[in-house]
C-alpha cells in the first residue's frame, strides 16, 4: 500500500462516481481507511464460498429464543 | 394538579381512556411546555398547533361518542422529520429535501392514527440521518436538556431531547447505526431498535436499506412496548417487512427476571471506556441482580469481524443513494456528511458484498457466543460520557471527526447483527448528564429485552427525573 493512499483512492473514487472531494472532512474520511484496509486483510479466507445475503435472513429465523 | 406533559405514554392513555384527562388538555400541556423551552432545546422543526388541536378535539368526542379507544388514543407524539405524510413536507433534515412532498404516508404513522395517536408535527434530526451527535446545519443543532452545550446524539436529535424536554410523551426515531439508542441514552430516554425488518419502512426515508430500523424513543420501557405493539409487523406495501406475528410487549412485563441470564461481552464495548460509564453499567448490573438475573462475563471474538463489517455497509449503502447530489450540488449538504459520504464511494463493492455475505455466519457465531444459556446480552450504549457540541463538530475542526465518530462505536454491532436492541437511561456522569443500559436480545425477542428493561426501570427512577432546563434568555 502506498504510504499516503488518499490521492489514488481520490483519482478512483473520480473515475468510478464522479464525485469530487467536496472539503477537507472528505479527505479525513478517507484517512481511516488504512485501518479498515487492514482489518479487512486479517479476515480474508473467512469468506465461505457458499456465503451469500440471503443466509441473514435465514440466520434471523434460526436464531430466535427457543420457546420455553 | 398534575402537569399533563409530565405523563407517560401509558399514564396518558390510561388518564385518557378514564376521562380523567381530555385529548385536548393533554395537547395544551405539551404544546405550553415546547413554548416554554424550544427555544433552548430546538428539537422542533415544524409544530402542527391547530392541526393537533383538531385531532384532540375528535379524540375528545369520540370518546364522548362511545367509541372504542386506540390504545394510544389522545397520546402527544411528533416525529423525526424524515416520517412521510402524503403532501407534508419532509425535510429529512436537510436543505436539499426542504420543500420535498411526499406522495405516500408513512405505515407506521397510518399505525399510530389508528391507535389514536396525536400527531403534533415533525423533529429535528441530523442531515438525512446521518451523524451520531445532533449537529444540523440547516435547522440549527439539537441542545441537550440536560446541559444545552452538549450533544443530544443523533440521528434522532429531536425525538430523545423532545421526550427527555417532555414536549410530547413519544416520538419515532430511526436507527441505522445507533440513532435511536443513542439519543435515548444521550437524553436519558429509553429507545428501541426492533429485529431488522420488525417495523415496516414504506413511506420512510432511507439511509442504508440493509441495516434501517424504525422505533420509538419514550420515557419509559412499558411505553415503548406499547408503540412497538402498535406499529409493528408485516406490511404488504413493504416486502421485506417480517410476516411474524407480533405480540403484546406490554404484557410480558413482569418485572421478574428470576431465570433471567444476562451476558455481558469482555471484548468490543468497553474498549477506551471512560471510568464513569464502567462504574455506572456495574451498577446498573447489580440492580438487575437484585430482581433475580444472573450476570456473567462472555468471550465474543466475532466482534472484530462485525466491528469491521458494520463500518462499510452503510456507508455504501448511503453514498450510493446520494450519489447524484454529491455530483451535482455536493455544497447543499453540510460539512460533516458530505465528507462522510465521499469515504463511501472508496469502498470497493467486493468489501460491501463480502460484508453482507457474511452476516448471517457472523449472526450466528455471534449467537453461539453469547446467547448460549443467557437470554440478554447487556452493554453501556456508550463508551464515552457525553461529549458536547463544540468538540465533535467536524464542521468547525475536521480534527474532530474521530471523536465525533467513536460515539456509536458500542450501538453499531447491533445493526449489523439485526438483533432487537433497547437503550435505557442508567444514572448520570460525572458531568450531570446520562448514561445508557444497552439491552440486546435473540431476533424477535423484543419482548424479553423490555421486560428486563421494564424491570430494571421498577427498581430505579433514572427514567422519571426531568431536566431543569434554563429559562430563555
Amino acid at each position: 500500500m502506498p504510504t499516503d493512499p488518499t490521492p489514488e483512492m481520490m483519482a478512483a473514487i473520480r473515475l468510478w462516481s464522479g464525485v469530487d472531494c467536496p472539503n477537507p472532512a472528505g479527505a479525513r474520511a478517507l484517512e481511516d481507511f488504512p485501518a479498515l484496509i487492514a482489518e479487512f486483510e486479517a479476515l480474508r479466507g473467512t469468506m465461505l464460498f457458499e456465503d451469500e445475503p440471503p443466509a441473514f435472513d435465514a440466520a434471523l429465523r434460526a436464531e430466535q429464543e427457543p420457546q420455553a | 394538579m398534575t402537569d399533563l406533559a409530565l405523563l407517560s405514554v401509558t399514564d396518558a392513555a390510561d388518564a385518557f381512556a378514564k376521562g380523567e384527562a381530555s385529548a385536548e388538555a393533554l395537547v395544551r400541556a405539551s404544546l405550553a411546555r415546547i413554548d416554554a423551552h424550544d427555544a433552548q432545546v430546538n428539537a422542533v422543526i415544524r409544530l402542527d398547533r391547530e392541526a393537533a388541536l383538531e385531532a384532540a378535539s375528535a379524540q375528545d368526542k369520540a370518546r364522548a361518542g362511545g367509541v372504542a379507544l386506540g390504545p394510544l388514543a389522545g397520546v402527544p407524539m411528533m416525529h423525526k422529520d424524515m416520517y412521510y405524510r402524503a403532501g407534508r413536507v419532509s425535510s429529512c433534515g436537510s436543505k436539499i429535501r426542504g420543500d420535498f412532498r411526499p406522495a405516500v404516508t408513512a405505515t407506521v404513522l397510518h399505525r399510530l392514527d389508528a391507535a389514536g395517536a396525536i400527531d403534533m408535527g415533525t423533529l429535528n434530526m441530523a442531515e438525512f440521518a446521518q451523524n451520531p451527535t445532533g449537529h444540523n446545519a440547516h435547522f440549527g443543532d439539537c441542545h441537550n436538556p440536560w446541559g444545552l452545550p452538549y450533544c443530544t446524539g443523533g440521528s434522532s436529535s429531536g425525538s430523545g431531547a423532545g421526550v427527555a424536554a417532555r414536549f410530547f410523551a413519544a416520538a419515532l426515531g430511526s436507527d441505522t447505526g445507533g440513532s435511536i439508542r443513542l439519543p435515548a441514552s444521550i437524553c436519558g430516554v429509553t429507545g428501541i431498535k426492533g429485529t431488522q425488518t420488525r417495523v415496516p419502512r414504506t413511506g420512510v426515508m432511507p439511509l442504508s436499506f440493509s441495516m434501517d430500523n424504525v422505533g420509538p424513543l419514550t420515557r419509559t420501557a412499558r411505553d415503548a412496548a406499547r408503540v412497538m405493539t402498535v406499529i409493528s409487523g408485516h406490511d404488504p406495501r413493504d416486502p421485506t417487512s417480517a410476516p411474524e406475528a407480533v405480540p403484546d410487549y406490554e404484557a410480558a412485563l413482569t418485572g421478574d427476571l428470576r431465570g433471567v441470564s444476562v451476558a455481558v461481552p469482555r471484548e468490543w464495548f468497553f474498549d477506551g471506556a471512560d471510568d464513569v460509564v464502567v462504574r455506572g453499567f456495574e451498577a446498573a448490573l447489580e440492580v438487575l441482580k437484585a430482581r433475580g438475573a444472573s450476570v456473567t462475563y462472555v468471550a465474543c471474538p466475532s466482534l472484530r469481524a462485525i466491528g469491521a463489517y458494520v463500518a462499510v455497509v452503510s456507508r455504501v449503502e448511503g453514498a450510493t443513494i446520494h450519489a447524484n447530489w454529491m455530483r451535482e450540488h455536493p455544497g447543499d449538504y453540510a460539512i460533516h456528511l458530505s465528507g462522510r459520504l465521499y469515504g463511501g464511494y472508496a469502498i470497493p463493492g467486493t468489501h460491501y458484498l463480502e460484508a453482507l455475505s457474511r452476516r448471517g455466519a457472523l449472526l450466528r457465531q455471534f449467537c453461539r457466543e453469547a446467547f448460549a444459556g443467557h437470554h440478554i446480552v447487556a452493554t453501556p450504549t456508550l463508551r464515552m460520557r457525553v461529549p458536547t457540541l463544540a468538540e465533535t463538530s467536524i464542521d468547525a475542526d475536521p480534527a474532530n471527526w474521530a471523536r465525533h465518530m467513536a460515539i456509536s462505536a458500542n450501538t453499531r454491532p447491533f445493526n449489523y447483527l439485526g438483533i432487537p436492541t433497547v437503550s435505557l437511561p442508567c444514572g448520570f456522569d460525572d458531568r450531570g448528564l446520562p448514561m445508557g443500559l444497552q439491552l440486546a436480545a435473540r431476533p424477535f425477542a423484543e419482548g424479553r429485552a423490555l421486560a428486563v428493561a421494564d424491570a430494571y426501570q421498577r427498581e430505579t427512577d433514572w427514567h422519571a427525573r426531568v431536566p431543569a432546563i434554563p429559562a430563555a434568555p
